[in-house]
């Protein structure tokens, strides 16, 4: 992994796990993806906001599952095998829930572009910036930014939780 | 030139022999091995390592050794080295090592002189330590130009770990150390006992020495010198010694402190050679005995000191990271879980080995998994242990004679709560120690021994630790609890008749009821115990306190056996299981629909379940979790889980009631946790996961336990069982299942009006009622009930008169039932609705409290705001008595008096002037107030009266204020349900600055607002 990682302009090659949410090309950092799991089990959290599709036991580990779809606020259009990419954010594990599962792709820094004015608001929020392929165009998620909206202030009186 | 990789590997595995070599050497030397062989040893180290780096081309390692070399020469001819050269060449080993491994050093070639020569030259006589130091001075000389001096003896570089380390011994051997002093204090000494404690010192003195501690080091030195000719039985340990070793031992762990936060203490700098001295004299005068005399008692204390033998057994124990063995924790959980899959898989085959070995699988994890658990649990004997220095000392500075006995001292513990639990134990034993425990002669005047006891016993009890602190001191008193929580506003008159001992007892327990000093002196228990409390309740733990006057006190603890782990009730709520925390579980009710006499009642929508009596909330946890509830309600049965919220209880519906398990908690995330209604989730035995319900956050969520509510239930439950008083109430029955009532007081008339009658006024039906115009309101309508439901062949409509602000109002209604005289409690609505002041808990039935006054209100929001106050005041300023201003923060706190004889008033009045944070006390007729004030005269700053009251009524109260010369100053508030202008100008002539009508909040605390401020302006 580059030092320089989030910095603007790279210069050095770098390793993405790509993945796709509907039609669109998106990739993650190789060294910020502890696996890609399959198909699991989703526990549904009731009340929670609607991009949370619920907890996932990853060998006995908690694992929040994210919809990125949801969170995308791209339709639900077709309910196929969901895969999921684990990272750690905060200590905490998080699970992408994606369509499908893509290569490891080597990109080159000199191929970087922040993203264009014209991505819908909702996605641009989530993607540090865009790479150009042959033929396709791959958005690099921005795991910090995934991980805010998960670490919403928390209020004040909710310190009373008895059970850390 | 260069140098092949394998000649460096070569290199530098030989360089680390010689440095392993020197270390040796020096350690030995350290242990008084003899000096010569061991020098040439170090020397030959030094010197070949030197001679290698240089062939080697490595010019740091090479001018480290040099120097380190320059340093050791001058002492080619002495027969001893100070302790603080052999941890400096240590250290300067530990640093060559660094190099070797290209690690980046910061080598300080100074020695520590001061404080080591100083203490060793007072020390001992020994001539040849003498002469050393003087040599050091010389060489230090010597060295000057290169080295600079650090009067600090604190390494910086020294890794965070090892320090850790270092300090966790320490205190391990202080505790150690201060136990067996105590029992040197008791004069149980044997040579175990002094071997033991020698053999510590002897220890530390080394440790800190290594680490270049030397403040620490001196005085370990100096106890280890003290207690030389007590470790050879020819000498006894006189008091003055016991003393200076305690001091000694505290002056230790105060630098050991400092040396764990990384700060310095000057006073342990100026008071430790003050210390090394005291130690020394006290040597000195040391009586002569011999120890074999003493053999009697040794077999006496033989059984004792194998016990603790047992205790510091720490031969066989190793340091681990907590973060490991909770890693460990985790794993195992996983291995659980396979372990489950594979008896699944197993329970389906037939094959005999497989069966077999998963049978073996199952033993052998579940095994593991036990002995897993324990790896976090410690003896709460370890921090029990330190009370005994506590109690001593103590007991020294209040001059009383205080004895402390530890039970089951071996009984296990997580170490997080253990350490959760120090603090909050401290302070209940500092607080026996002080306050408990009398001085001797107070005790022997009533007749007790001189020396007093405190015993701290634990033991499991119901999958929950227990520890119990018990002094046969004083006690605590009721009566004087009592007059300081009354004096404290957290409790009046009546209250205070009904209280229970349990909860007077508890009332230390209250905030603020500590904090003031008087409290301390008189009461005994005092500061801070609301603290402990929270610290115990922190941890999942309670604190409970009994006491009999004169005979002692008894403090209860009750802690969970460990966090990590907790007992919980697994429920379904459709295809989902959540976890409850069985601490918050009171009990379990199952409701079968076919049951007559037990079943579910709607209160204005809301469930409420009656148990054993008492009103019973019901939360259903499907309409929480935002679910349609598919289940039909009328077939089948219903659980509820009866669940514990700070003071209220309230019952949650579920689905299914599973089974008891105990959960490993996982945290959640930020996001999930900010819904209020999740504390954390697990994973179930089967691999699924389960929420765990925050029982606090939902009974936020469900509004029960808001502020208003808690206030009027804790008044109910304080007044309503002793006073027996009977409250009047008019039953009515409206649209509604369920019958309604009206507080007699308000009612003015009940009339009977044709239908034919009624003529609309606009839109507002009304009926000509004598000369005015009475409107009539349908209170089935207003509280959303819908039309009233009378038979249509009726040609008559009952009314309940309302005289309002001097206007009267007609609430129309169904039918007049009855009038009712009861004592029952009035308990807050569930859901705060316009118009519905509480339920009233008849032992037959529910009845909904009807507010009249807030349905007018609701019904006509202009015209019933008219204040009815008829002073100047009042009037002159319209604007501020809109009640639509909201007057709900007060500006300012005040101490409000209310002098009131219904407990249906006293209540409503009180829970609304408490709302917006002013004081109030209560008592019940002008005669009781009139005591009070003359007794307090400045402890009110305002008194709210009624006026008809038994004994003297509000114009005689006002009357008689007046006349006083204390308090006529007071600002007097007259509250009446009888407010027209007669009884209103007798209460001015009376004496009263204001006269309102009674259950008008805003128009209240306005008019409380303006009496006080207009108060505090004259004075």
């Amino acid at each position: 992994m580059s030092p320089n990682e989030t910095g603007a302009a790279r210069s050095e090659n770098q390793l993405l796990t790509t993945f796709y949410v509907g039609d669109d090309f998106f990739g993650i950092e190789v060294m910020k993806v502890q696996e890609v799991t399959g198909a699991p089990k989703v526990i549904p959290v009731p009340l929670a906001p609607g991009f949370v599709s619920g907890l996932i036991n990853l060998r006995g580990q908690l694992a929040t599952a994210v919809g990125l779809r949801e969170l995308f606020g791209i339709s639900n259009a077709h309910e196929s095998e969901k895969m999921t990419v684990v990272c750690r954010m905060d200590g905490n594990l998080v699970s992408l829930v994606v369509d499908e599962i893509g290569d490891v792709v080597e990109v080159d820094g000199r191929g970087f572009e922040l993203p264009p004015d014209t991505m819908p608001v909702v996605v641009k929020r989530f993607v540090k910036g865009i790479y150009k392929l042959n033929g396709t165009l791959l958005s690099v998620l921005d795991l910090d930014k995934v991980s805010q909206e998960l670490s919403p202030q928390l209020d004040v009186n909710n310190s009373h939780n008895q059970i850390k | 030139m260069s140098i092949s990789n394998e000649e460096l590997e070569e290199f530098k595995t030989e360089s680390l022999e010689l440095l392993e070599v020197a270390e040796k050497s020096l350690l030995s030397l350290d242990q008084g091995a003899e000096f010569k062989t061991a020098f040439d040893a170090i020397f030959r180290g030094f010197h070949n390592l030197k001679g290698a780096s240089g062939m080697m081309d490595m010019q740091e390692l090479q001018s480290h050794t040099h120097q380190l070399e320059n340093i050791l020469m001058p002492f080619k001819d002495k027969s001893s080295m100070p302790k603080s050269y052999i941890s400096f060449f240590l250290r300067g080993i530990d640093a060559a090592r660094s190099i070797l491994n290209n690690e980046k050093i910061n080598f300080d070639f100074s020695i520590p002189e001061e404080g080591l020569s100083q203490a060793e030259q007072t020390i001992t006589s020994d001539s040849t330590v003498k002469e050393v130091a003087t040599k050091g001075e010389t060489l230090e000389a010597a060295n000057e130009s290169k080295q600079d001096l650090i009067p600090d003896d604190k390494k910086p570089h020294e890794s965070q770990s090892v320090l850790d380390e270092y300090t966790a011994e320490c205190d391990e051997i202080l505790d150690r150390v201060s136990l067996q002093l105590r029992n040197f204090e008791a004069e149980k000494y044997t040579k175990e006992n002094v071997d033991d404690v020698y053999r510590d010192i002897h220890s530390l003195k080394g440790a800190s020495y290594l680490f270049d501690f030397t403040l620490v080091g001196d005085i370990a030195h100096a106890m280890e010198s003290a207690m030389e000719c007590i470790r050879h039985g020819t000498h006894k340990p006189s008091l003055t010694m016991i003393r200076a070793l305690y001091k000694a031992v505290e002056c230790i762990e105060i630098e050991v402190h400092a040396i764990k936060e990384k700060t310095s203490h000057v006073q342990t700098k100026i008071i430790a050679p003050i210390i090394i001295e005291e130690l020394l004299s006290a040597s000195r005068h040391l009586e002569i005995v011999n120890l074999i005399d003493t053999a009697k008692q040794q077999s006496e204390s033989a059984v004792q000191s194998d016990v603790q033998q047992k205790e510091n057994e720490s031969a066989g124990s190793i340091r681990v990271p907590v973060v490991l063995l909770d890693n460990l924790m985790t794993l195992m959980g996983e291995m659980v879980l396979v372990r489950n899959q594979v008896m699944q898989f197993s329970s389906q085959s037939e094959d005999l080995e497989f069966l077999n070995l998963s049978k073996r699988l199952n033993s052998v994890t579940s095994d593991i998994q036990g002995q897993m658990m324990k790896t976090r649990m410690q003896p709460i004997g370890n921090i029990l242990g330190k009370f005994h220095r506590v109690v001593r000392d103590l007991s020294h500075d209040l001059k009383k004679n205080i004895n402390l006995t530890l039970n089951g001292s071996e009984t296990e513990l997580d170490k997080s709560l253990l350490e959760a639990i120090k603090d909050p134990l401290t302070h209940i034993i500092r607080n026996s120690c002080d306050h408990g425990i009398e001085t001797p002669e107070v005790r022997k005047l009533s007749g007790k021994g001189e020396a007093g006891t405190i015993n701290v016993k634990s033991y499991h009890e119901g999958g929950q630790v227990v520890i119990e602190i018990n002094d046969d001191g004083k006690g605590l008193h009721r009566d004087v609890l009592i007059k300081k929580a009354i004096e404290k506003g957290l409790l009046n008159q009546t209250e205070a008749t009904s209280l229970s001992d349990k909860d007077a007892f508890n009332l230390i327990f209250a905030p603020g009821f500590s904090t003031a000093a008087a409290i301390t002196n008189v009461s005994g228990r005092g500061v801070g115990m609301d603290v402990v409390r929270t610290n115990i309740e922190k941890i999942g733990g309670n604190v409970e306190l009994q006491s009999v006057a004169g005979k002692g006190t008894t403090t209860k603890i009750k802690i969970p056996l460990t966090l990590a782990i907790v007992p919980a009730l697994i429920v379904r709520c459709g295809q989902d299981a959540f976890a409850i925390p069985q601490a918050k579980l009171e009990e379990l009710v199952r409701i079968d629909s076919s049951s007559v006499e037990s079943k579910i009642e709607y209160l204005h929508g809301s469930p409420v379940y009656r148990l054993r009596g008492n009103i019973l909330p019901l939360v259903d946890l499907n309409k929480i979790l935002g679910r349609e509830n598919k289940k039909d309600s009328d077939v089948g049965v219903t659980n509820i889980a009866i669940l514990n919220a700070e003071n209220c209880s309230f019952g949650l519906i579920v689905d299914e009631v599973q089974d008891t398990a105990d959960i490993v908690v996982k945290p959640l995330n930020r996001l999930l946790k900010s819904l209020q209604v999740y504390s954390g989730a697990t994973i179930l035995g089967d691999g699924s996961i389960a929420l765990i319900l925050d029982v606090m956050g939902i009974s936020k969520i469900a509004g029960i336990g808001s502020e208003k509510n808690q206030t009027l239930t804790m008044d109910a439950m304080a007044n309503g069982r002793s006073l027996a008083e009977l409250q009047e109430y008019l039953i009515v029955r409206l649209n509604s299942p369920t019958k309604h009532a009206i507080v007699l007081g308000y009612v003015n008339r009940l009339e009977e009006f044709k239908k034919s009658n009624f003529e609309m006024s606009g839109l507002q039906k009304v009926i000509r009622y004598g000369k005015s115009i009475l409107p009539i309101i349908s209170v089935s309508q207003l509280l959303g009930y819908g039309q009233e439901n009378q038979p249509s062949d009726k040609e008559t409509v009952p009314v309940v008169v309302i005289q309002k602000a001097g206007m009267f109002y007609g609430l129309e209604v169904d039918a007049i039932v009855d009038t009712l005289s009861t004592e029952a409690e009035v308990s807050p609505t569930l859901v705060a609705q316009t118009g519905i002041f509480g339920n009233l808990n008849t032992p037959e039935e529910l009845i909904v409290l009807i507010d009249p006054f807030e349905l007018i209100q609701k019904a006509f929001p202009t015209s019933a705001v008219d204040p009815i106050s008829k002073t100047g005041i009042a009037q002159s300023d319209p604007v501020n008595m809109n009640p639509n201003i909201p007057a709900r923060q007060a500006i300012h706190e005040v101490k409000i008096l209310l002098v009131e004889d219904t407990l249906f008033f006293r209540r409503a009045i009180r829970s609304e002037l408490e709302k917006v944070g002013h004081q109030v006390a209560v008592v019940n007729d002008g005669k009781e107030a009139l005591e009070l004030l003359e007794k307090n005269p400045a402890q009110f700053d305002l008194v709210i009266s009624d006026i008809e009251m038994p004994r003297m009524n509000g114009y005689d109260l006002a009357k008689s204020l007046r006349q006083n010369n204390k308090l006529s100053h007071l600002p007097l508030l007259a509250l009446s349900s009888r407010a027209d202008q007669k009884s209103t100008h007798q209460g001015i002539q009376s004496g009263f600055d204001m006269y309102l009508e009674k259950l008008q909040p805003p128009i209240l605390l306005n008019a409380v607002s303006r009496l006080t401020d207009g108060q505090r302006r004259v004075s």
